[in-house]
């Protein structure tokens, strides 16, 4: 349980500015991280640098953006909002690692009291709401679509938007829909079929909003090949948005 | 933007530790949620009840009905249906009461001492490797791209309507992503160039 701050170092701008790091040096860039995993590799849990940090934490508030704004009208009127199409994406251009963090941030700041779930929402109230397994299910969403697509794409060099898509299709049905329905089942009571029933009106939705994630990212890897898994951008595939 | 519900106030629920609240809350709720029984649900409401009056905040606690009242209603009519008033009202009942109680804390405390809470409770997680004041970093650096990526995304919407785009999932998404990743990228290399956010060498 959280006791009253301590003064010594716990304030926010006190921890941004006054921060016990050792490597105060002007110009200590060399060892960045950056975007790549490269240096990572065979260390036991992962360093992560300045730039990975900013990426985690820019992500985080890009989902929590994209679930504050409001939804966009379908044509049946139905607005769907774009924050799983946050989380996906935020899985697919961070990787599995950084991707996790970032959700994993925002579902953290949420808890605590900012008000980023949509409409405005905060605190840990949230849990006992029948949609709380959708929430929660964010941080392991964005491992695994960091993982498949990591996987796949540095396999498969044609086709990215179908591996992206397909990637961002199974994360859905393979971790956001079976925890929505878990939370819907323990939080609503529902009986499994009722909670498969109301979890089957988000499908159609999903499958656009991945769709759109796949070109996303397609377009961010065109923009910024670093953060491309593959690493090797091929001239026609550059030209692909 | 609004940041925060905070009510400021100097009532004994606003002035007791954040620790105490949210054990309260917490304990509370999970009791509550366990006993699964009608009782139950009513002491939860009225203890609630009780703490928002004592808060001098009974005005607040229209707002969350408000916002959930429809998808409650549906829920409610079907536990009636299928298992009966008494469950109808425990498991509404349930959802009203935590989500009331967990917005107390909220309210009644400032939002800067609730992230400091939250990075308390990192430090204990510290022997595995936690390292809270970069998480704290990272969530100070999150609240502050929060307003940035909302505007941006509220630029890209109004010139997505102007080419008759506003439907169009990718024609709103990808402009705000890429100014996310380039800001993400000045601001890495802004820490970097101060020293700030690199780990620890040892």
């Amino acid at each position: 349980m959280p006791t009253d701050p301590d003064p010594a170092a716990t304030s926010l701008s006190g921890t941004s500015l006054s921060g016990t790091s050792p490597s105060g040096l002007p110009g200590h860039r060399e060892a960045e991280p950056g975007a790549n995993d490269g240096g990572r590799r065979g260390s036991p849990r992962p360093r992560w640098g300045a730039a990975d940090l900013s990426y985690i934490a820019v992500f985080a508030a890009l989902i929590a953006a994209f679930s504050l704004i409001p939804g966009i009208p379908l044509a049946a009127g139905v607005p769907i909002t774009l924050q799983t199409l946050a989380v996906i994406l935020t899985g697919m251009v961070l990787g599995p690692a950084r991707g996790a963090a970032a959700a994993g941030l925002y579902v953290a700041a949420g808890l605590a009291g900012l008000p980023v779930f949509s409409g405005f929402t905060s605190g840990i109230g949230v849990l006992a709401r029948p949609s709380a397994g959708y929430l929660l299910s964010f941080p392991l969403a964005a491992l695994l679509v960091g993982l498949l697509v990591r996987v796949l794409l540095s396999r498969i060099r044609r086709a990215r938007f179908a591996v992206l898509f397909t990637a961002g299709l199974g994360t859905s049905f393979l971790v956001v829909h079976p925890l929505g329905i878990a939370g819907l089942m323990l939080n609503a009571k529902l009986s499994f079929p009722a909670a498969l029933t109301a979890d089957i009106a988000f499908w159609p939705g999903d499958v656009l909003k991945n769709l759109a994630a796949a070109a996303v990212a397609v377009s961010v890897f065109a923009a910024f090949p670093k953060l491309a898994p593959a690493a090797k951008p091929r001239p026609k595939q550059a030209h692909g948005s | 933007m609004q940041l925060g519900a905070y009510r400021p106030g100097s009532s004994l629920v606003h002035r007791a530790p954040l620790g105490l609240k949210s054990a309260a809350v917490v304990l509370g709720s999970v009791a509550m949620l366990a006993a699964a029984h009608p009782l139950a649900t009513g002491a939860g409401a009225l203890l609630t009840v009780l703490a928002y009056a004592g808060a001098g905040l009974l005005r607040e606690l229209l707002l969350p009905v408000r916002l959930m009242w429809p998808v409650l209603l549906v829920l409610g009519g079907f536990q009636l249906w299928q298992a009966g008033p008494w469950t109808a009202v425990t498991v509404i009942g349930n959802i009203f009461v935590c989500v009331l109680a967990a917005r107390l804390l909220v309210l009644t405390v400032p939002m800067p001492r609730l992230l400091d809470g939250v990075v308390g409770l990192v430090r204990p997680l510290r022997v595995l490797g936690a390292d809270p004041e970069r998480f704290g970093l990272a969530l100070a650096l999150m609240l502050r791209s929060v307003p940035y990526l909302l505007g941006s995304s509220a630029d890209v919407r109004d010139s997505a309507k102007a080419r008759g785009l506003e439907r169009n999932p990718r024609a709103l998404a990808v402009p705000v992503v890429i100014r996310a990743v380039a800001y993400a990228q000045q601001t890495g290399d802004a820490l970097a160039a101060r020293g700030i956010g690199e780990p620890d060498r040892d």
